[in-house]
């Protein structure tokens, strides 16, 4: 724990220095400079898998619980931001822990633009999903997350902030001009969408979560994961 | 280089040449599909510019009091080319590098992840027809996604989700067995290989290196950028402007002279 610490200080001001010098700079290359943070905190954990012994039977856990949060946009696909991929990251997180949740949320968004059609949001997802299935991961053990208002809170929070990262790579890229007032008027339109995202978590998550969180606890010990 | 190249000449230049490529991928089907939100995306950009941003000298009109200024309107304009380029972009990227592609580039660098991606893509169809068999059997019990309201429907998607995960949850314990049994983590992995790196390839990094490296001194230099403010520059190019120009051209024309190259070859060489 002590040198995982070190290392997350580490990225962290690493991070924030590479933001000053982005500023002073290159004013002027604000979406090339995200990508480069975007890609840099992706590759630690990403490592860190790399790095694990992995058993045959995690591997295949990892890769179905991906593909099924992937697969579950499908059956909303008349509904645009209403869909259970983050729900079934954040159930999957609160079960296997905070890397499992990582992995989980990045490959989810990864995979599902392998067959969508990749563009430059796509690392803009891993990473959103990725950080949600994270957090969720990190705070599974704390008193509100043991509650069902704490978890539906988390899904409310992560549904909105999910949006607002998604927003950033188009505005900084190509909205120009990055003022209070335009970046305000991009956030009040995608609102709405954000909104439905937000409320649809918080849904699934108060009729939902118990039953996925035993289904999930069960094949956990099914697949002789107790010990992690 | 498209987002950094913010000047008329160059990112008109660079749509029309993505474009060509494109066609000449015989992409025609996807370009025209994606068409009608590309040209809202672009309608977008260039009129959100003009009525958040106004800064600038050159004003045109008042718009409720609001100054819609010459250059708020050319960055807008400016982005959305720049967006439309790299979109047009992804649409040969995505026929180029197919999935495949992609994983064989990771399994090199990142062989764990790589092999979680693959069996994750190969379970997405599996997991498509399975819940188009539990949508159908569901429905009999008069389960159903497409009436009703939308608290229902949420409802009854996740449940179909939910009987999706248990079942698949079951079945994936057969393919990990099935791995073991097969030797997986016993040694360190061996993969397959399909593509070699020919003295083609070298000589295409080293030019596309070379190109790069002339458009960024440029770049440096002050040359394929539209001052915009304090004051507005004009767009006319002088010398050393158009060679740089030239450049940028080669550097972004460089996939539709490879692809030119080889479909000559193929129809009138053969």
């Amino acid at each position: 724990m002590a040198r995982s610490s070190i290392y997350s200080g580490l990225i962290v001001t690493g991070m924030l220095g590479l933001l000053i010098f982005s500023i002073i700079y290159f004013p002027e290359h604000y979406l090339m400079i995200s990508f480069l943070f975007i890609g840099l905190t992706l590759i630690p954990f990403l490592l860190r898998f790399e790095m694990r012994k992995i058993t045959g039977k995690e591997l295949v856990l990892l890769a179905m619980l991906s593909a099924v949060a992937a697969v579950s946009r499908v059956p909303f696909a008349a509904f645009p931001s209403i869909q259970p991929t983050t729900f079934v990251i954040i159930v999957s997180a609160l079960v296997l822990g905070a890397e499992s949740g990582f992995m989980i949320g990045a490959m989810a968004a990864l995979v599902s633009n392998l067959f969508l059609g990749q563009g430059p949001w796509t690392p803009w997802q891993m990473y959103s999903w990725g950080l949600i299935g994270f957090l969720a991961g990190i705070l599974r053990n704390t008193w509100f997350m043991k509650h069902l208002w704490g978890k539906a809170l988390f899904g409310l929070i992560t549904g909105f902030a999910f949006g607002w990262i998604m927003n950033l790579w188009f505005i900084i890229g190509f909205l120009g001009e990055i003022t209070f007032s335009s970046v305000f008027a991009y956030y009040a339109t995608s609102f709405y969408f954000d909104l439905a995202h937000a409320v649809s978590n918080v849904f699934f998550i108060l009729v939902f979560s118990s039953g996925w969180i035993k289904i999930l606890q069960r094949f956990k010990r099914k697949y002789g994961l107790l010990a992690t | 280089m498209l987002m950094s190249f913010l000047h008329p000449f160059y990112l008109i230049a660079a749509v029309l040449l993505l474009i060509s490529l494109t066609l000449l991928q015989g992409l025609v089907e996807q370009l025209r599909n994606r068409a009608k939100s590309f040209f809202f995306l672009t309608l977008f950009i260039v009129a959100v510019n003009p009525l958040v941003n106004h800064r600038g000298t050159h004003i045109l009109f008042y718009f409720r009091e609001n100054p819609v200024t010459l250059e708020a309107l050319m960055n807008g304009f400016l982005m959305a080319l720049s967006l439309l380029a790299i979109l047009i972009l992804f649409i040969s990227y995505n026929f180029v590098l197919t999935p495949g592609r992609f994983l064989y580039l990771f399994s090199k660098i990142l062989p764990q992840t790589a092999l979680l991606a693959m069996l994750t893509l190969r379970f997405v169809p599996l997991l498509i027809r399975r819940l188009d068999e539990i949508k159908i059997v569901q429905k009999s019990k008069g389960m159903t996604i497409t009436e009703g309201r939308v608290k229902d429907r949420a409802k009854n998607g996740v449940s179909l989700v939910q009987i999706l995960l248990t079942w698949s949850l079951e079945e994936a314990l057969q393919t990990a067995d099935s791995m073991k049994s097969r030797g997986y983590g016993v040694t360190k992995r061996s993969s397959y290989e399909r593509y070699t790196f020919t003295k083609n390839d070298i000589i295409s990094i080293v030019l596309l290196l070379v190109l790069f490296a002339g458009c960024l001194i440029g770049l440096f230099n002050g040359y394929g950028n539209l001052t915009l403010y304090p004051d507005l520059e004009s767009t006319s190019m002088g010398g050393a402007e158009w060679s740089v120009f030239v450049l940028f051209l080669l550097y972004i024309g460089f996939p539709l002279l490879v692809e030119g190259r080889e479909q000559f070859r193929w129809r009138y060489l053969n």
